[in-house]
This record gives C-alpha cells, structure tokens and sequence, in this order.
C-alpha cells in the first residue's frame, strides 16, 4: 500500500466529514426527537428559533456554551474535567468502519466511502463500546455524590450485562457473510436479502441490547430521573454536560448506523449502480427510521426496574441470543451458507 | 543504524506511554488512578499489537482487559470505596520477594533477547497469517484440546462464583421477612 | 351523634370518671380526663370498633389556662365521627402518646407537639415536623406572636393610616419580614447534620444485619428532587438498592396556614382554602363551607347542592387524571400519559374558569350556596365533557393497562394491607385500593350524595396498580354521579340569604368534611363569635397517608420508593401547610 499525500487529505477529509455528520446529526437528532415526542404528547414542540423551530439546537448550543461550569467542592477534579471528553470519543469514533457507499470516481481517482475498512471491524465495535462504559463510571465516581455513584455503578453492571447480548447479536451477520468487515456484509446482503429478514431475532435483539448500551428509556437507568435525579451526570452544567448530551445521541446514531447496515443492507437501495451517491441518502434514511423507533419507545414505554433490567438481560436476552447463534449456524450448514 | 521512519517515531512514543503508564500504575497513590493508567497501558499495549499486524489480538486486548476487567476492578474499588491507599505499607517480605522475582524477568529478558537473534522473536508476515480464519481454524485444529480445556475451566469457575453466592440467600431472605415485622 | 352517644352513654354509666359530655353551648362530643386518654382510646377501638383516629388536633384557650386535644374518632364501617377531648393546662400541656394504639398518630402528634406545644409521652419520634429544628416557640399558641406582628385580625389597621398603604416589610432595614430566634446568628450558623433523624433510623437498620458486613448508605430523597412532587424529603437507609428503612421529611414549603387562617375573616379564608391543595381547590371550598355553615346553621339551596357536587366531582376528576399521570411518570414514562391526561384535564378546568373566573385557584364556594349561577353556555360545555370523558378514559386504560412493564412495576408492590392502612389513619384511593370499602359519600354522607346512584370503588391487591385501577374506576363512577346531577338539576338560587361580606358566626366548633379526591379533608373550627376563627384546622388527607409511606417502603428498591410515594397522590401544598 503506497501512501501519497492525496490518500492522507483523503482521510482527513473523510475523517472530518464523519465528525462533521455525527455533531450535527447530534444537533439534529435531538431537535427531531423533541418534534416526534411533541407530535406523540399532541403538542407542537420547539417552533420559536427559526421557521418550524429549525433553529434550535443553535440556541441550545448558545444557551449550554454561556452555562456556569460548576465543579462540586470534593469532586476529584481531573476526572471530573476529563470524564465528559471520554464518554464522548468512542462515540465518535465507532462509526469509522462503517461503510457509507459504494466506491465512487472523482477525477479519475477511485475514492471509498468508508474509512477504514478492516477485517475484524465487528470486533472494534465491540471493543469501542465496551470501553465507553468509562466515561459514565468516572464521571459518577468522580462527582462525590451519591446518585451519581449510583447512576455510574448501575450503567457498569448494566452495559456488562448487554455486552454479551449485543455481541453475540453480531454473530449472526458474521455467520452469513463469512467476515467480520462490514464492507463483506453489505456485499452478502446485496447478493442475498438484507439479514432482518434471515435473522429477524438477532436484530431484534441487537435493537434490545443496544438501547441498554446507549442508556435510552425504557433501559435508562443509569440517568433514570424519577430516582437517581439525573444518575452521573447529576453534578454536570454547562459544555461538560452538553458532552454527555451530546455522547448519548452520536451513540444513538452509530448504534443506528450499525444497525442499519448489519440488518438492513445499509447503503443498499435500487438504482445505486445508476448513481452511487444515493449510498449515503440511503443509508441515512434507513438510520432515521431507528432513530424514529428509539424515540417512538422513549415517548411511550415506562422505565424497567434496574433488577429486573438484569434479570432480563441475563435470564431471557443472553439465552435467546445463544438459541440464535445455534440456529443460524445450523441453518447454514444445513442448506449452505454464502 | 536503523533508518528512522514514521512507524518507527510513532513506535517509541507508544512504547514510552506504555512504560510511563505503567509505572505511573505503580506509583499512584490512588486506585482509580492506578487502574485508568492500567487501562491506558492495556490500550497502548493493543496500539502496539495493530502495528505489528494483529488487529484481532490488539482488539481482543482492548475488549477483554480494558473493555471487561478493569471495569469490574474499578466497579469493585469504587464500591468499596478504596481509593486511597495508605501511605506506609509493612509488607516487607512481599515487597523483598516481588524484587527478586522483578529481578528474575528482568534477567530473563535481557539473556533471552541477548542469547538470540531479536529479530527472530518478530513475527515478520504481517496481515492473514493472524487473522480470524486461521486463528478459528487453528483453535478447532491443532490446539482443540486446550482450548476445550480452557473452556472447561472456565465454566467451572463460573459454577463456582454461583455456588459461592448462593449459599448468602436463604439467609439473607428470613433477615428480610423480619424487617418487615 | 345520635348512635355514637348511644355507645357512649352505656359507657358514661359505667365509667362515669372517664367520659363526660362536652355540654358548652356550640360544643359536642366527650371529655376524658388526660391521664386516662391512652386507656380510653384503647377501649374505643378494641371494645367500641372506632378503629380509625381520624384527626388529633388541639385548640389554646389562651387566656384561660387550657389547651384542649380534640381527637376524632371514626369506625371503618362507617358513621359520623366521634369527639374526644382533654383538657390539658397550658404549662405543662403533657399527655400520653396514642402512637401505640393507633400508629396513624404518629405524624399528626409530632404537628401539635411543633406546633402547639404539647408533649407526647410516649411517641417513638417525638421532633418538630413542619417547622425547622431551631424554631423558637409553638406558633399556633395564641400568645405566639409572629415577627412584626400587627393585629389579631385582618385587615390589619396599621396597614392604612390616614388611608396610606405602608407594608410592614418596608419598617425592617433588612427590606423582608425576617426575624430570628433570640441566640441565633445566621452567619456563624452550621447547617445541622440531621444526626438526630440519621440516628432514629439505624435501629430497624440494626435489624438486617446478618453477620454478612455490608454497608448501608443514607440517602436523601429531596427536597429538591424531580419526583418528590414538590419540596418533599426522603430518607431512606439503603442496603444496596433496597430500602432498610424511610423516613419522610417534611415542611418545606410550610407557611403556618392555620395560623393565617385565624387571622383571616371567615369568608376571607374562602380564596386562602384553594392554596391547600392546588389541584383541587373546589373541594377544599367545599369542606370548608360545609364546617362554617355547620356553625352558621344554615343550608344552601337545592340548585346550589347540585352545582356543589358537580364541582367536587371534577375536581375528583381532574384530580385523579393528574395523580394517574404523573403516576406514569414516576414509573419513567416520559410525559407522554401525563400530556394525554392533562389534555382532558384542560377542558375541565376551562369549565371551572367559565364558571369561577379562575382555573385553578376557583374561590367558588361561599356560606350557603355557591358564588354564580351556571347559565345554558356553561351546561352545554358540561355535557360535552361529559360525552367525550368516558371514551378516553376507555383509551387511557386501554393504552395503560396493556403494558407489560406498567404491570410488571406495579403489580406487588409498595403493599399496604387493609389492616395497616385502617391502623395508619390513611382515607381516600389509598384505603379503598387497600381493601376497605370506605367512602365518606356513603359511609358519613354529607350534602346530597344520599341521593345519586353510585359505587364506592374497592380493590382488593393494596398495590400500586390496585391505587391507579381504583383512581380510574373513581373516575367513572365520578361520571355516572355527574350525569345524574345534570339530569336533575332543578332551576332555582344558588345562594341563601344574600351574598354578604362579614359574616357573624356564632360561638362553637364544628368539623367539617368531604370524600376529597386524596381522602378524608376535615376542617375543625372553633369560634368564639368574633369575626375570624378562634381555632383553624385542617385535617390534610395526604399529610396523614404519609404515615404509611415508610411501611410500604420497607424491603422494596429505590425506584419503587417514588412510584410509591406517586402512588399516595401527595400535594405538598396540603402536606405542608
């Protein structure tokens, strides 16, 4: 692999577009949610700040930027300081392997829509959601109160606990494909059906499991308001607040992202070989309708007591998730795999 | 004199983080400090893996050490509420045998790394010869007993840690029912 | 008190030293020498089955050297209540606690210890409860005075000399009505660590342990807090997640209502009486109607009686789509069940502003009547409501009621057995979902409710869903009373006599109650034919649910304390007072 300086703009630019996509998305995402719960609760939501309330998130951005930062007296400061900033990398960077289109041709050069296409890109997922528990941990630890601490242990245990749901939920995409490159399981799904239709449990599961990873209602212990006030972020103001806000909504779209590309073909739609830049408007679309689902569950269901959250996902999630990964590998050796 | 390239600058400033995080593991006085600087080892630890062209062990490394346990370390310090250690500690004998025994590696490294090629330690093909293919293939191949061994411990262990916390409940139960009286 | 005195009567024949009647003019009920009140509430309710203490009160006769305990005694099978009083004198004002006896004590005995004065040998917990610890004195005695004090009565006469207004606060450098005790030095002050109260905890704590050494950690719910419902406290000792043991804190947003209350004129307390419970003022016009025309002597007329009950009956409506809701939110549905109950709720209260001229704070009831007359406009609105309430109750307990986390959290839990709750003096959704059959509309009827055609809701479970299923069956059964009451509503005044400012009410006491939408809401007033109330009490039906919280609490998770407590339905307005 030769690297030219064009390869290293090419990155960086493809960096910074996927960085650019998930904090506006952030800021979008959010401004969509407060319209579909408004729609849902028969009220009209934000509509002051621009036409339609398109405004919004500025404002809000404004409004969390002029906030005091407050840092309680005992908190141990360090960690509290830097808490926000690790809860808020992983997930911006777990979208990197994610591929967003089909290759396109600017110029004569042959350009990838995707970052980084490695071979065990599943894999990272895993492991970059498995240490964005840590954020969450600190930054209750580090407050010095008491719903904090309870808020960062109880996303500890649960995260743990949905890890393995969610990483076997993986399998059954792998299974099919024969590899863990996300850019190999859109081919296999542009060859066959997109896998929801092959492994409707697993992305029934996956779905489950990562509303438990991105701490979303009704799973939202951690931050659960009726109880814990505000769970770890209780002692945040201001842009370290706005650094939670902002980790839980990029995680919520990577989780989309993900999802919409192991189980529902991700940038796959008709007429693609026609126009390769619909990849992304697909891709998007189809990410927009998870979003929708995830706020549809927020405006509707109450919240699962933290014991039976554990229970669920150790007793009922992690077994069925098990029975998948049997049944899939059974159903590929008996009518052939690929 | 090796020839200073990109990889090798970004080598030594990893392999420099990974030595002063460890130390810094070693020395700090608080525990959660102790073990986010484990983590930060383990992680560039795993940096060091992806250069040399294993990803799947480097991510391995992050999933299961820093990813599964070292949060259930910092669960555990955190819940027990830990973190500071006190200033003099009078384990001598421990801290005489973890010198020698410090002492024994590090003789070890130094003989081996002398005695033999350096360059023959590094496993030089880069890409498919680690990749989950061929380490799926080999588990199920040539090291299939150990690792059905591995597993087979595993489980015991697991069934040990539930017995071990079972026998709390009944117990547990009847000092229940009196609360409520 | 015609059956009552019947019991009684066998019972002053053979303890002629233990009851007395109670023969001042205006007055009623029994005496009972304060030595044998213990003893004599414990032959009441094992011998005589006045299992329910529904209020314990007081009164300061100030210049006479008596303070006198006014109990109320009620069967949980219904009947009017009994009064018990003792005299006790104003120096040494001790009497034994009845928390032994009847555990539904326990909050109320701590409010007259704080504010009157009167010991209670005996209590577990004997500590101020709606005034803060280093409070100077017992407010509600009447040589109290508070600071800048001005007059006995409103409207205070130094407010305009010569016809200028001059507010009290703009004498005081400081530039607000802010005095401190004698002693006390707001700069060098530490806030007190509540050891006190931390340590009445930890001997049920003492009980859980079980060789095992974990830890249990104090946690304080409140007083700010998001699901508290105001400015409410909890402490709860928490073994893990789990509730060792809870004690509620109250009185932030204590203002010594009663105390007001006895300065203000009679009916100039009518608009004061909606403050209390903010979400239902119009029955708290109601109880306090019904006590000063208990005093007065006199009657609303017929169309008046049916405005009443059709008033209370929203306000019973509006209340319980407001307790649901919230309800839903307590157990972390995000607002959604809160907005589409609230929705219903908005048509209600336009009603109330067309009738009233207000939403919330309605000022609608006077003495004998009501303020306005309902025109064709208002009936059809009325109707309308009536037409579209029952179709949405269909769909809010359709969308409800099939959730499976709803049930899953509700179900079992935060159980209040039929014993309990009669024991802990709880009224209203909570003693119904308990089990007891017991409604005030029917078991001690007052205004016309002898005449409509309804059930009184009872669920079996105690539990958190069996309160939100019983506050929904309330609500339909609200329905079908209202419907009659339109049907029938005769044409006629709506106010007897004419509508007068100062009322003379002559010398006595009377307890006047309602069914509220949370419980029995009594007000027991005494007068001594002056223009204001010598004595103002409110029997705050959620004050008094408090006392279960902390034995349904007991042994479940933190999440389901505040489901719990969203589940009594409290209003800190009232609580506080």
């Amino acid at each position: 692999m030769v690297i030219d300086s064009a390869m290293i703009w090419e990155w960086v630019i493809k960096s910074v577009a996927i960085l650019i996509f998930c904090t506006a998305g952030f800021a979008y995402t959010t401004l969509y949610e407060r319209k579909v719960l408004a729609r849902m609760q028969v009220r009209w939501g934000p509509n002051r700040a621009g036409p339609r309330g398109i405004l919004q998130p500025v404002a809000d951005g404004i409004k969390l930027i002029f906030k005091e930062e407050l840092i309680p007296a005992k908190a141990d400061k360090l960690i509290f300081v830097i808490a926000p900033v690790i809860t808020v990398i992983p997930a911006l960077i777990i979208t990197g392997v994610v591929p967003w289109g089909p290759d396109i041709t600017i110029g004569g050069r042959t350009i990838h829509l995707y970052l980084a296409n490695i071979n065990v890109a599943v894999l990272y997922i895993m492991s970059i959601t498995s240490i964005s528990v840590y954020g969450i941990t600190l930054a209750g630890w580090s407050s010095n109160n008491k719903y904090a601490t309870l808020g960062g242990l109880r996303s500890t245990a649960q995260m743990i606990s949905y890890e393995l749901a969610l990483g076997l939920a993986f399998v059954g995409p792998i299974l099919l494909a024969g590899s863990m490159s996300l850019q190999d399981i859109v081919a296999a799904q542009a060859k066959s059906v997109p896998f929801i239709l092959l492994q409707p449990l697993g992305a029934v599961i996956y779905m489950i499991a990562v509303i438990a990873e991105v701490n979303r209602a009704p799973f939202d212990m951690p931050e659960a308001e009726q109880e814990l006030t505000a769970g770890y972020h209780t002692e945040y103001s201001g842009m370290k607040f706005a650094l939670f806000f902002m980790a839980e909504y990029i995680k919520m779209i990577a989780v989309s992202t993900i999802g919409a590309t192991l189980f529902l073909g991700g940038y796959l739609g008709p007429f693609l070989n026609v126009a390769p830049w619909l990849g992304p408007v697909y891709l998007i679309g189809k990410v927009a309708i998870l979003l929708y689902g995830l706020i549809w569950l927020r405006a509707t269901l109450p919240r699962i007591r933290y014991d039976r959250l554990m229970a669920f996902g150790w007793k009922v999630l992690f077994p069925l998730a098990l029975l998948n990964v049997v049944l899939t590998a059974a159903g590929i050796t008996l009518f052939g795999g690929k | 004199m090796p020839v200073i390239t990109l990889q090798l600058v970004i080598f030594i400033t990893v392999a420099a983080l990974a030595i002063a995080s460890a130390l810094g593991m070693l020395f700090s006085r608080n525990t959660v400090y102790s073990a986010l600087l484990l983590v930060f080892n383990f992680t560039t630890v795993a940096f060091l893996y992806f250069m040399m062209g294993a990803p799947f062990i480097g991510l391995a490394q992050i999933t299961v050490y820093a990813g599964a346990i070292m949060v259930l370390f910092l669960f555990v310090i955190m819940l027990l509420g830990t973190e500071q250690i006190a200033r003099i500690e009078q384990l001598s004998a421990q801290s005489v045998a973890a010198v020698l025994l410090g002492l024994v590696i590090i003789t070890e490294a130094v003989v081996v790394f002398l005695l033999r090629n350096p360059t023959s330690l590094v496993v030089t093909s880069g890409g498919d010869v680690v990749s989950v293919n061929e380490i799926g293939g080999l588990l199920y191949s040539q090291y299939l007993l150990p690792f059905e061994i591995t597993s087979f411990i595993l489980l015991v262990a697991v069934v040990g840690a539930i017995i071990l916390t079972k026998q709390e409940k009944p117990a547990g139960k009847a000092v229940e029912g009196e609360v409520k009286k | 008190m015609s059956d009552q005195s019947a019991v009684v009567g066998t019972v002053t024949e053979v303890f002629p030293d233990w009851f007395s009647p109670d023969s001042r003019p205006g007055y009623a009920g029994y005496i009972v020498p304060s030595e044998r009140m213990r003893e004599a509430a414990g032959y009441l309710k094992n011998r005589k089955h006045f299992d329910m203490l529904t209020s314990v009160t007081s009164a300061d006769y100030f210049p006479e050297d008596r303070i006198e305990m006014v109990y109320h005694f009620r069967r949980s099978t219904g009947g009017e209540p009994l009064r018990i009083k003792c005299f006790l004198s104003r120096v040494e004002s001790q009497i034994d606690s009845l928390v032994d006896v009847f555990p539904g004590a326990e909050l109320q005995e701590r409010e007259v210890w704080d504010l009157m004065g009167v010991r209670f040998t005996g209590h577990p917990d004997l500590r101020r409860i709606l005034t803060w610890e280093g409070f100077a004195g017992h407010p509600l005695r009447k040589d109290w005075k508070e600071p800048f004090f001005e007059d006995e009565i409103k409207p205070y006469k130094s407010r305009w000399p010569e016809g200028k207004f001059i507010r009290a606060e703009e004498k005081n450098p400081l530039g607000d009505n802010l005095c401190f005790p004698p002693g006390f030095d707001p700069e060098s002050w530490v806030p007190d660590k509540d050891e006190i109260l931390y340590k009445s905890m930890t001997r049920v704590a003492k009980a859980g342990e079980d060789g095992m050494d974990s830890d249990t950690i104090i946690v304080n719910l409140g007083p700010q807090h998001p699901s508290t419902h105001g400015v409410f406290r909890m402490v709860a000792r928490l073994d893990g997640e789990t509730v060792v043991d809870l004690k509620p804190v109250m009185g932030y947003l204590h203002r010594n209502h009663e105390k007001i209350g006895e300065r203000n004129t009679f009916l100039g307390n009518m608009p004061f009486t909606d403050r209390l419970d903010y979400i239902c003022s119009m029955s708290n016009n109601f109880a306090y109607a019904l006590a000063v025309e208990k005093l007065l002597n006199i009657a609303p007329p017929e169309r008046a009686e049916y405005i009443r009950v059709i008033m209370a009956e929203l306000t019973r409506i509006v209340n319980h789509l407001v307790a649901n809701g919230f309800l839903m939110n307590d157990l972390g549905a995000f607002f959604t069940p809160v907005l589409y109950s609230l929705e219903e709720r908005e048509f209600i209260l336009d009603f109330f502003e067309a009738a009233s001229g207000s939403r919330m704070m309605c000022n609608y009831y006077r003495f004998g009547g009501v303020v306005r007359d309902l025109d064709e406009n208002m009936m059809s609105m009325l109707k309308a409501i009536l037409e579209r309430l029952p179709r949405k109750m269909d769909e809010l307990e359709k969308y409800l009621i099939g959730s499976e986390i709803v049930r899953i959290r509700s179900e079992g839990v935060g159980i209040l057995t039929p014993e309990a709750a009669i024991a802990n003096s709880a009224t209203g959704p909570l003693l119904r979902a308990s089990g007891v059959p017991y409604d005030l509309r029917r078991a001690d009827p007052y205004s016309i409710y002898d005449r409509f055609d309804f059930d009184v809701c009872v669920r079996y479970h105690g539990d958190i869903y069996d309160r939100f299923m019983l506050r929904i069956d309330e609500i339909r059964q609200s329905i079908r009373i209202l419907k009659q009451a339109v049907r029938d509503m005769p044409s006629g005044p709506v106010l007897t006599g004419k509508p007068q400012y100062q009322v003379r009410v002559p010398a006595g006491e009377a307890y006047g109650r309602v069914e509220g939408p949370k419980g029995e809401l009594g007000f027991y007033l005494v007068s001594n034919g002056k223009t204001n109330p010598a004595r103002y009490h409110v029997r705050a039906p959620t004050f008094i649910n408090l006392t279960s919280l902390a034995g349904m609490s007991r042994g479940n998770k933190v999440a389901d304390v505040v489901t719990i407590l969203g589940s009594i339905d409290i209003v800190l307005g009232e609580v506080d007072r």
